[in-house]
């Protein structure tokens, strides 16, 4: 056995000697960020191992994403590093950065009366408390006047939570924080491998449940009401979050047919939450194995199939889900967009929190103009100031249609700019700030991430048999999409040049979608027979599918 | 023009992306008499490989690399018809796919036409692909080497089973095995004991050149 300690911690892990550091972290209840589970692609797990101790210590490959200068000054990615010997290790807390995370937490809506699911009745002596016709139990005296509920949009990256008093629809209190999952595994597919076995399932299940119940805590205590009086919650998420909030194993999601292995549109008890006895958690209809209840509580909250005319329904992330309504006729689909819109992959990249580059802009003069989380100074770059910088960079001519740094010398573009240009490790790259580049392998990321939500896009079009100057509108919905500007998603053609004065950002629908299932039961009933009216184009099956993708790398 | 020309010639309309130069030059050397196959290899194939080349120093992105097949391919059909026949001598043969489980093969794709385009001959048994198809196949086929891809995390681990059934037929080395795709590193790939990895399209034809040399 080997001892490691980790000094920031103050906490030792004490493993079979060729155990990882991060298998280390993980027994030790050290949290160190493993966004890709430790295949060693992601080089977000690096860790700085104390002086001498690196001989005892046997690195695999991965060291590719580690610069000279970091492996000169002892940093080894955990993952893939094997230990041997006594070490110490400094793995930096990356709760400080996490708190500034900038999660948006409201969402459009629409009128709709209250009509609860939860119902109550006092007898003269005790409350009896109905879901729908069903008897769920009883509370001594009269508690009729004290009925709240719960929308829970678990995101990917962030949980947010809402204490709704369901008797006037009233929000009371809401709460954000990241998915702790993600600390585990970043998107989607890992966290669906990483919890294929029983002891992941309960990792990803119990964290995520401790994580809502933090939240539940946190609200009713900001509310001043007892959380015995909440009796339901609508948990809206994309469809493997949901499985992994409900216990269930989300396995055959990862393998196609991508089968779900549970349907939405139902209601289970919710014995795991610290709210009443008998509370219930809601499941909004699962519309595919990729677009989720996140997604048909979109549709809800923008009533979508009410819409004349044309509307086009983005939520933006790692997966690009999408809906097409045409007078009605609803199709969805969802494409892989990739991590490279949270920053990860991405020479400089992070994600939205304190020091990020989040907007970035050249004036008519070539003078940029950038705007970074926390006002201090820029130490990376994340989704949003990425596709700024891209797009600008496209705008100005920096970059050309093929994707590719146009040289100083060759080109036209202001001389301010050419200036930014300047040469990392032999290579050409755009100096966004001081010690922020975006390079040549960054801006081909972005053409595979755009290129795959704008091929989406043309597929939804063609399945609807639509042009793009046809579109009416154009939704974009979730909170990473919040942060977007329209004039960077056409300068880089993730929309196409016609959605331009279409675009509107609707905010966290899946969380305002959310609160209408929870006050109004016949929208439940509604949207589960519209659920299953909603054609789902599955892309990878898809003849021609190919050069759609193809055809959209270029800008 | 002397043959070397032609071929300098052929190789910089492959790599300008210009289809209708290089179907002219193609013309033009059957016309001259200049030998089909050299014209292939020296000249086309050449100028595939420098486009590899630049798709690994991230000048072409995969729409380039496309184009430049497509001039290539147009050449090889006026070329083809004549070479003679004991020229073409026996092409590598390669059978490709992707891994049970993963529908998503732009990827391989892109490595099999990489791979065409070099002169192997590929066999592309398409995608869900469980892995004893891939030795089954390769044994049909009198194939020399196996190809798997793989794009989602959860189905890469289905990647080590064709190692299994390598070994279980006592082909373990015989059919050299390589995978790629996003979520694969090298080390997974030294993990599972396959014979090689590659990070991309250009990057596998030189294996596939190393490991059936």
């Amino acid at each position: 056995m080997v001892q490691i300690y980790f000094r920031a911690q103050d906490k030792t892990a004490s493993v079979p000697e060729g155990t990882t550091i991060l298998e280390a972290a993980r027994r030790a209840g050290v949290i160190v960020e493993s966004p890709c589970n430790g295949i060693g692609t992601c080089g977000k797990c690096r860790v700085k191992v104390c002086g001498s101790d690196r001989e005892k210590l046997v690195c695999e490959e991965g060291r590719h994403h580690l610069s000279e200068e970091e492996v000169r000054a002892g940093y080894v990615l955990s993952c893939q590093t094997k230990v041997y010997g006594d070490i110490e290790v400094d793995a930096a807390s990356t709760a400080a950065q996490n708190k500034s995370l900038k999660i948006l937490s409201d969402g459009q809506s629409f009128a709709y009366a209250i009509k609860n699911h939860i119902t109550k009745r006092f007898d003269g002596e005790k409350t009896l408390v109905y879901g729908g016709d069903t008897l769920l139990g009883e509370e001594p005296g009269d508690t009729t006047n004290a009925v709240y509920g719960l929308s829970v949009d678990i995101g990917t990256t962030t949980v947010v939570t809402a204490l709704i008093d369901m008797l006037t629809g009233e929000e009371l209190a809401s709460a954000s924080a990241l998915n702790p999952q993600s600390l585990h595994a970043q998107d989607v597919l890992t966290r669906i491998k990483f919890a294929s076995d029983p002891e992941g399932l309960r990792i990803m299940y119990d964290g995520i449940t401790e994580e809502i119940n933090r939240m539940i805590a946190y609200t009713a205590a900001r509310a001043g009401i007892r959380t015995e009086n909440i009796y339901e919650a609508v948990y809206s998420g994309n469809t493997t979050m949901i499985h992994l909030a409900t216990n269930v194993d989300p396995s055959s999601l990862g393998r196609y047919p991508y089968t779900p292995q549970i349907t939405g549109g139902n209601e289970i008890p919710a014995k795991m939450l610290h709210i009443s006895p008998f509370g219930l958690i809601y499941l909004p209809p699962i519309i595919s194995s990729y677009v989720g209840p996140d997604i048909t509580s979109g549709v809800l909250a923008s009533q979508l199939e009410k819409k004349k005319g044309t509307t086009l329904f983005i939520d933006i992330g790692t997966n690009g889900e999408m809906v097409i309504a045409k007078d009605g006729s609803l199709s969805a689909t969802s494409t892989a967009a990739g991590p490279a819109f949270e920053g990860m992959n991405i020479t400089c990249g992070m994600r939205a929190g304190r020091g990020a580059l989040e907007l970035f802009e050249v004036g008519d003069d070539g003078g940029i103009r950038t705007h970074t989380i926390g006002d201090t100074a820029a130490t990376g770059i994340c989704g949003s100031g990425l596709l700024d910088i891209v797009g600008e960079l496209v705008r100005t001519g920096v970059i050309g249609a093929n994707g590719k740094f146009v040289t100083p010398e060759k080109g036209s573009y202001p001389e301010n700019l050419k200036k930014h240009m300047v040469l990392l490790e032999g290579k050409p790259a755009f100096q966004a700030a001081d010690g922020v580049y975006l390079t040549q392998k960054d801006i081909r990321q972005v053409q595979l991430a755009k290129g795959a939500v704008r091929a989406g896009i043309e597929a939804l079009l063609l399945s609807q048999n639509v042009r793009a100057e046809d579109v009416d509108l154009v939704e974009i919905a979730g909170s990473f999409g919040y942060h977007l500007r329209a004039k960077s998603l056409i300068h880089i053609g993730l929309l196409p040049r016609e959605f331009e004065g279409k675009v509107d950002f609707v905010g966290n629908t899946s969380k305002s979608g959310g609160k209408a299932f929870l006050l109004n039961t016949d929208l439940r009933r509604h949207m589960e027979t519209l659920a299953g009216k909603i054609e789902g184009v599955e892309l990878s099956n898809r003849e021609g599918f190919d050069k759609l993708f193809l055809s959209a790398l270029s800008f | 023009m002397t043959k070397d020309e032609m071929y300098q010639k052929l190789a910089d309309a492959v790599v300008d992306m210009d289809e209708d130069l290089v179907r002219e030059l193609s013309e033009q050397a059957v016309a001259e008499g200049i030998d089909a196959f050299e014209a292939i290899d020296a000249g086309l194939s050449a100028g595939m490989e420098r486009a590899g080349k630049l798709f690994e120093e991230e000048e072409y992105f995969v729409p380039e690399l496309l184009m430049c097949a497509d001039a290539m391919n147009a050449g090889v059909e006026i070329l083809k018809p004549h070479i003679q026949s004991a020229q073409t001598g026996q092409k590598h043969k390669i059978v490709i796919g992707v891994i049970e489980g993963d529908t998503h093969d732009i990827g391989k794709n892109l490595v099999k036409l990489m791979l065409e385009t070099s002169g192997f001959e590929v066999i592309d048994l398409g995608r869900d692909v469980p892995a004893r198809n891939f030795v089954e196949e390769a044994v049909a086929q009198g194939a020399e080497m196996i190809m798997v891809s793989s794009l989602m995390t959860t189905t890469m681990d289905a990647m080590a089973d064709v190692v299994t059934e390598l070994d279980a037929r006592g082909l373990r080395g015989k059919i050299k095995y390589a995978v790629g795709g996003g979520p694969v590193s090298q080390g997974f790939a030294d993990k599972i004991g396959a014979d090689g990895y590659s990070k991309n399209a250009a990057d596998a034809v030189r294996l596939c050149q190393r490991l059936l040399k």
